[in-house]
């Protein structure tokens, strides 16, 4: 017993150190006691659940053991009390729950005791919650690796990316026609295709920086804002209505949905663009213009989905709190805090405190103008001229109002005194002395001031967040707003390493010190999850393949070094997102053709090595506007709201009927998006769920989504309007073919095509050649058939 | 795995397994047949494949009830709940619970013995009380997600914190369809809330796999539809015409754009599109059906011909073949979520589909589908012993009751249980892997050998858990 105490004592002191196993050793480990651990210890004693308070996921973990002590030691089977565990030998628990291990797994456990339990060093006891887990630390600026094959190198991104790849013995696939190149970087920056002439005018510009140019010209269109507006939407979970309990309209949301479109066509450096998000209204403003602006990048905090129907309105408040601190999280940091709220975060270092103490920052802010039934947002209003004059004109409405009362009590009274004869003295209540019919004009005229004074005009109003009751919260126990714990001091995550915590103050809310804080040059995952999502929307995959989750449970970056250099480059250009494009689309990396040696495809299936471009579905919006462009029918205007429902507005009444409307030919970003019920064309071609924040669309490829393009109105349409149009072009048939190859595909058509195309033609006019007797309406309908394949086809809708 | 490959399916790997000459035309194009082929699906991903040992099941139809119906009013009687009414729980409740909770609460509803297996079913479903001897009750099912969402997930795709195939993408890629005109995986009505999509997608699967919706919950059943399932302008010669030529293009493209398995994928939802438009309008005709047999559901009358409805159409896409039919009962305003008004909100959930269930269980056994057929019913997990505010229950996922019926299981059976106020799973503990485990089996599907290769990795349903609950196979 001496001996168990001693070697038990031994075991357990971390300064014992860890011995050396062979590899051997560490093979049997691997192969033979880990799937075991994993299968039948760690669901109880692992990373989720610690029964007993212990783990089995590590051999410090093992040697620590839990209530019981140590759970093993080394060398000792009969005294390690997990053997005794799965032996079920009297005084030991029996482990693990259910079937008791076959003789044969308890025999290798044994084995493994014996040998000392040899684990792989340097896994830490606890992964989960590790404070030093890399996303936390701040970025460091490394040095750009050194590559061999240095004449494929366009940029820096290069290099990284090269090292990489001959590390591993690839080499990069070759440079993607120009063709590719322009209908690719089009739709990347754009979402549109590039015209016949567009493509043409690229492929003679035979100057070096022709690609550069092309770039920049992209940059510069209005269209680029609009594409990556929407990204940012998805991120922020942009709805025209407000989802849940109670779909109503968000009638104003629209607003938003301008200003980050102006914002990427501004290339408003992303710093700004976060401060104003988070705090807007609490920012210097040198005129009318800029306020607007800055008020109405508040609706970010605003415009998520809330259960406006919530009978407890204490739990309202905390509900709503909670969406915006979750969507705060992710959208800038790719941090899930809102598991925090009820418990300390399972994985990442998040404690219920630091849930509370950001939560306090947004419970000092006010989003809401009440919780009652149906509860109701607050909108700011707009300053502007338009505004002013409103204001001017219903203060004088009322004034009017006012004054005619004044008057017309005033004549009345001087009639009263005059019909009391000479002398006669106003009574102390004189209105219950007036004539009848003047007490009726009065009630009327007061009556008027009332109606009048509850309908102040709809100022020019935006959602969006101001200043409340500033005040530090306690901690809502298990989440509940009923039972309440400490109060905790508004603060940042202590996690997060780099930018000096801020000092909150009891006059302000803390959002300007929160989103200072947040763009500070040393926040660990701002900038960082930033050029993540960047480089994601450009290669459908991110560096970091989990863009909204750096924490724990998110991947680890495939190019750690390069985030950090993308990071470092964006900070110091000034948080210039159209910066940051050009460095990445000038890459050679970016300019691959998604062709490449079948091994390295083999090898690198997910392409995790970027050698090659991904061959890549446009999205739904590029989709649907890629056909209205072709259809010839898009129409291109900016702005404003389609939605035709007025602001709070209910999008379906109680029988269900849909109010939303997606006739419109304007560009997808302006259809309304409407949660519950998303426009069913974008819902087949995979639109995220707009009620949650989502950086990392999926694409799929399904029958009810074919059964939309051979079937649905829409798609037929286009088809019916590209035929026309190809029609009352001047030339022979070949040559429309070839023209619509060049409209759809971006290329020419080769002589193989033509000719089955005509073949094809030929077919459909046979076909129909019962059902149509008009041989201009058949030819009509023929070609209508041949556009709507087209349209229907791969080459369409995918890009390489 | 090579078994479980299925026939020529293009998946990346073995696309480019195939194209190791490069992407030479040639190679590429007998793999994918000639033009005139196609109609005729060469080696359709979706064909019936052989399972790992002989099933006993050979489709599944999952009478889901979303919210969470409570096992203690329903099908677990609890005696001592009814006599410690109002008094605390005698033991700790669970370290993470959804919400608060206060004392114990006894069942409003009184139950009885049914059958000559003499199986508990409360007042509450007085009409599948007729088919207990049919039944087997699983008492002891457990998960570990006390949330809605991650419970959804959970229960239908074995992950509440990742994206991972749903259970019916899973049977689809194990066993193909008997139906190559229809999708492998069916769901009826179901909510686009809690993980929505993702409780039927296929993730890494294949995209044939991926469940097909009709409508969804927030839309009458009657007018659940596969969205776009027909085209009123043109014939289908023309449409069979204009798929061919799609084809040839889209082969075409992908000797030009290099492999992506998302091409093949497309490529082949078209032609299952074509084949679906035809076929499903013949499953929604209900005009064959003989008056009797709409009564059995419940169709004559407006409380339960919704989820009647519902599970008609069940009966009639397993007939047609089709591997994994899911049927949602989740009202878009009072789903089986009592946390208030307990009484209320039960019976109005029960009076909708106790009817219903019993005739899909009559109409099955009468057809003599029930021996192949897995009818399985429950939620996303149980309700909580313990009342929370004055008249409702928690979420609780610790232990509860699903039931199985058909498809190889004893009839008449209960294994496992929980504990005497039924708060956790204590007897024969089958977890939510478990279940699945269980399922698989049932299908003739070894839960560890079906497998994905995926990112390195060979994938399950279970993970690296789950145990077949062998016991209750008959």
């Amino acid at each position: 017993m001496f001996l168990l105490l001693v070697s038990v004592a031994l075991a357990a002191d971390p300064a014992a150190g860890t011995p050396e196993f062979s590899a051997e050793q560490l093979k049997f480990f691997e192969t033979e006691v880990r799937p075991l651990l994993v299968e039948h210890c760690h669901d109880c004693h692992g990373p989720k659940t610690q029964w007993a308070n212990l783990r089995l996921d590590s051999r410090e973990a093992i040697l620590a053991g839990g209530d019981s002590g140590p759970a093993l030691v080394p060398g000792k089977p009969a005294e390690s009390l997990m053997i005794r565990a799965v032996r079920h030998e009297e005084g030991a628990p029996e482990m693990p729950e259910g079937d008791k291990l076959t003789d044969k797994q308890i025999a290798t456990l044994v084995r493994w005791v014996e040998m000392g339990a040899p684990y792989p060093g340097g896994v830490k006891a606890a992964d989960a919650r590790d404070p030093n887990h890399w996303s936390f630390q701040p970025p460091v600026d490394p040095p750009v690796p050194t590559v061999q094959n240095r004449a494929w190198v366009r940029s820096p991104i290069d290099r990284f990316i090269l090292a990489r790849l001959e590390d591993e013995g690839f080499t990069p696939a070759p440079q993607a026609d120009k063709v590719t190149l322009i209908r690719r970087v089009t739709y990347d920056l754009t979402g549109l295709p590039p015209t016949p002439e567009e493509i043409a005018q690229f492929v003679a510009d035979d100057r070096p920086d022709a690609f550069a140019r092309l770039v920049d010209r992209l940059l510069e269109s209005p269209a680029y804002g609009e594409r990556w507006g929407r990204h940012w939407l998805d991120v922020v979970r942009y709805a025209d209505s407000n989802g849940l309990d109670e779909n109503i309209a968000q009638g104003n949301a629209w607003r938003y949905r301008d200003y980050v479109v102006d914002s990427f066509n501004k290339d408003k450096p992303f710093n700004q663009f976060v401060i104003e998000q988070v705090a807007g209204d609490l920012l210097p403003y040198e005129n009318d213009a800029q306020r607007r602006e800055q008020l109405i990048a508040t609706g970010f905090l605003s415009i998520g989905p809330k259960v406006l129907a919530e009978p407890d309105p204490k739990k309202m408040e905390m509900d709503i709190i909670d969406e915006q601190l979750d969507t705060f999280g992710r959208a800038f940091m790719g941090m899930t805090f809102g598991c925090a709220r009820c418990h300390d975060h399972k994985f990442d270092p998040i404690q219920t405190a630091d849930y509370y103490g950001l939560a306090g920052i947004f419970k000092s802010s006010k989003t809401m103008e009440h919780y009652r039934i149906v509860a109701r947002w607050h909108e700011n209003i707009l300053p502007s001229p338009e505004t002013e004059a409103m204001k001017a004109e219903y203060e004088a409405k009322l004034a009017a109002k006012r004054q005619a009362i004044d008057e017309f009590i005033a004549k009345t009274n001087e009639e009263l005194c005059n019909s009391l004869g000479p002398g006669g003295k106003l009574p102390e209540k004189p209105e219950e002395h007036y004539p009848e019919e003047a007490k009726k004009a009065l009630k009327k005229l007061r009556d008027e001031l009332t109606e009048l004074e509850k309908k102040p005009p709809e100022y020019p109003s935006a959602m969006g967040v101001t200043e409340g009751e500033v005040a530090d919260i306690p901690i809502h126990i298990r989440g509940s707003h009923l039972k309440l714990g400490d109060v905790v001091p508004r603060h940042t995550p202590p996690v997060m390493r780099g930018p000096q915590p801020p000092n909150f103050t009891s006059s302000q809310s803390g959002r300007l010190e929160l989103a200072q804080w947040l763009t500070d040059p040393n926040h660990p995952l701002t900038a960082r999850v930033f050029v993540n999502r960047v480089w994601r929307w450009h290669f459908g995959q991110g560096l970091v393949r989990t863009p909204d989750n750096f924490g724990l449970l998110g991947e680890k970056p495939t190019h750690p070094e390069l985030l950090d250099w993308l990071a470092h480059r964006f900070i110091d250009s000034g948080w210039s997102i159209k910066a940051l494009h050009r460095m990445i689309l000038n890459s050679a990396t970016y300019q691959q053709s998604s062709l490449t040696r079948p091994e390295f495809i083999e090898r690198d299936p997910e392409n995790k090595l970027y050698g090659r471009a991904n061959v890549r579905r446009i999205e739904a919006e590029a989709v649907r506007d890629a056909m209205l462009v072709i259809a010839g029918r898009l129409d291109t205007s900016m702005g404003g709201t389609l939605l035709h429902v007025k602001n709070r507005g209910y999008l379906f009444n109680h029988t269900s009927q849909d109010a939303t409307q997606y006739d419109s030919t304007r560009r997808s970003l302006y259809l309304p998006v409407i949660r519950n019920n998303v426009y069913d064309v974008f819902q087949l071609l995979d639109f995220p769920d707009p009620a949650i924040s989502t950086g990392n669309r999926v694409t799929t490829a399904v029958a009810p989504q074919a059964l939309m393009m051979l079937n649905s109105d829409f798609v037929m349409d286009c088809a019916s309007h590209f035929a026309s149009r190809l029609l009352a072009e001047e030339g022979s048939d070949e040559q429309r073919m070839d023209r619509m190859y060049r409209l759809a595909y971006g290329r020419g058509i080769t002589g193989d095509e033509t000719r089955s195309q005509l073949d094809f033609l030929a077919k459909v006019e046979k076909a129909l050649a019962d059902s149509e007797a008009d041989p201009a309406a058949r030819r009509q309908e023929a070609w209508s058939v041949l556009c709507h394949t087209v349209l229907a086809s791969n080459e369409f809708v995918y890009v390489k | 795995m090579n078994a479980m490959q299925p026939g020529n399916l293009l998946s990346r790997r073995a696309l480019l397994k195939q194209s190791a000459v490069g992407f030479g035309s040639l190679a590429l194009a007998s793999m994918l047949g000639s033009e005139s082929q196609v109609a005729a699906a060469p080696a359709d991903p979706l064909a019936p494949k052989q399972p790992h040992f002989p099933a006993r099941a050979k489709r599944v139809i999952f009478l889901f009830m979303k919210g969470g119906p409570s096992h203690v009013d329903t099908f677990e009687p609890k005696p001592q709940l009814d006599k410690d009414d109002g008094k605390p729980l005698p033991f700790d409740k669970p370290r993470v619970q959804f919400a608060n909770t206060g004392n114990l609460l006894r069942s409003p509803w009184k139950f009885k013995q049914y059958g000559e297996s003499g199986l508990w079913v409360s007042e509450l479903f007085p009409n599948v009380a007729r088919c207990v001897d049919d039944i087997c009750m699983l008492h002891s099912v457990h998960g570990t997600n006390p949330a809605h969402g991650g419970a959804l997930l959970k229960l239908h795709t074995g992950s509440d914190n990742f994206v991972r195939p749903s259970i019916g993408s899973w049977v689809s890629y194990g066993l193909g369809t008997e139906n190559a005109n229809l999708p492998a995986f069916v769901t009826i009505c179901p909510t686009l809330a809690h993980g929505g999509i993702n409780n039927w997608s296929s993730a890494f699967l294949p995209a044939v796999y991926h469940g097909t919706p009709l409508g969804n919950a927030s839309i009458p059943s009657d007018q659940a539809r596969v969205k776009y399932i027909s085209n009123s302008k043109r014939s289908r010669e023309l449409q069979r015409l204009q798929l061919d030529r799609l084809a040839a293009m889209n082969r075409e493209h992908q000797l030009q754009a290099g492999p992506e398995a998302s091409l093949e994928a497309r490529i082949a939802s078209f032609e299952l599109a074509f084949r679906m438009q035809n076929e499903i309008p013949k499953i929604e005709d209900f005009s064959n059906e003989t008056e009797a047999t709409l009564k059995l559901y419940g169709l004559d009358n407006p409380v339960t011909a919704d989820f009647g409805r519902q599970c008609l159409l069940a009966r009639r896409f397993a007939e047609a073949g089709v591997r994994f039919i899911q049927v949602t009962h989740s009202d878009t305003k009072v789903q089986w979520d009592q946390h208030s008004n307990l009484k209320e909100g039960h019976e109005k959930n029960a009076r909708e589909v106790d009817l219903p269930i019993a005739g899909l269980l009559t109409d099955l056994k009468q057809r003599g589908l029930l021996e192949d057929t897995l009818v399985w019913w429950g939620g996303e997990f149980g309700r909580t012993p313990v009342a929370q505010g004055k008249n409702g229950r928690d979420h609780n996922p610790e232990g509860f009751t699903m039931w199985l019926a058909g498809g190889g299981v004893k009839a008449g059976y209960r294994y496992g249980a929980t504990d005497e106020y039924g708060y956790y799973a204590v007897e024969k503990k089958l977890h939510i892997h478990d279940l699945h485990a269980t399922i698989l089996a049932l299908l003739g599907l070894d839960h560890e050998r079906l497998t994905y290769r995926y990112a390195g990795r060979d994938f399950r349903l279970t993970d690296v858990h789950g145990h077949v609950a062998t016991e209750i196979f008959a």
